[in-house]
């Protein structure tokens, strides 16, 4: 577990590395405490309890840089930060938010049989009438941070004291749709895996970052 | 002046809105310093100074949606005195 604020701190670190050219493409995984997140641009407008409320829950509250509107981290949710330089992707916001759909919707078809799409004019990643992924990246100098977020086995509860990215959503996560768990490791590998193939990486393990409770 | 342009975003992206402006008008700003924060879609994307200067005109303010190519704002630049050392001109 990473508290987001943290994340957030090395997301910033790595992006300026990579601006300066001292460093090379890096993706940070990682789980939350509970967290809510708000934009600059949405605020708290679509936070449906009041901020005593969701200190008594043990939520942190926390405004943040990337795009989109509010939405909840937490354990059962692995996120992915991907601090990308776009200058080698096209300099294409929505196309490298395509791709971040893809890193997730083509292992959840192809391994575990799960009918994921997108929505039309929307963001994120759906299995059914449940929005199962959610994006929302911030740009500075064209090196993109922030990402995507996965929910694998999140409590639900949590995003009823939000409207998830300003919109009226049904919230689920992959283990909702099997009997056996699967694991957020195993789910977590496929994604990587796809990932290195979508943006044509080799990937190369940073000890010193995983030490600190993120990894790649 | 100089001008700060709302850049290409991306294939099919022809306007922005303006979210957060790091600097008020009348203030310093530095060349490749986080000038102010656009959104569309998903995504926040951070327009730089492009020299440095004194912030004079914002074009597009907050909550304002720009198309691509517009002027966000302009900036009157410092001069570069013979000896090497900035002044800032008088506006």
């Amino acid at each position: 577990m990473v508290p987001y604020a943290e994340a957030l701190a090395l997301q910033k670190q790595v992006a300026e590395d990579i601006s300066r050219g001292v460093c090379g493409h890096t993706l940070l995984v990682c789980q939350h405490p509970a967290v809510i997140t708000y934009s600059r641009k949405g605020g708290r407008r679509h936070i449906l309890v009041s901020p005593e409320e969701i200190a008594r829950r043990g939520i942190a509250l926390c405004e943040t840089d990337r795009g989109g509107d509010v939405t909840y981290h937490g354990p059962g949710q692995t996120v992915f930060y991907p601090v990308f330089d776009l200058r080698e992707f096209g300099q294409d916001l929505h196309r490298y938010m395509r791709m971040l759909e893809e890193v997730v919707i083509v292992p959840l078809r192809e391994h575990f049989g799960l009918n994921a799409i997108r929505r039309k004019g929307l963001r994120g990643v759906w299995v059914g009438p449940y929005k199962i992924a959610f994006i929302g990246i911030a740009v500075r100098k064209w090196v993109a941070y922030h990402g995507l977020s996965l929910n694998i086995s999140v409590d639900r509860e949590a995003f009823s004291l939000i409207k998830p990215c300003g919109l009226d959503v049904q919230v689920g996560s992959i283990n909702d749709f099997f009997k056996d768990e699967v694991s957020s490791e195993t789910i977590c590998d496929m994604i990587l895996e796809h990932l290195k193939e979508v943006f044509q990486f080799e990937v190369v393990q940073n000890q010193d970052i995983c030490e600190k409770g993120l990894k790649w | 002046m100089v001008k700060v342009f709302l850049p290409n975003l991306g294939e099919g992206i022809t306007k922005a809105t303006v979210s957060y402006w790091y600097a008020e008008e009348g203030a310093a700003v530095v060349e490749g310093a986080e000038l102010v924060e656009v959104s569309t879609d998903k995504a926040t994307f951070n327009v730089p100074a492009p020299c440095s200067g004194t912030l004079m005109g914002i074009a597009a303010h907050e909550g304002d949606m720009i198309e691509v190519g517009a002027v966000l704002a302009t900036i009157e630049e410092d001069t570069v005195s013979e000896s090497g050392e900035q002044e800032a001109e008088e506006a």
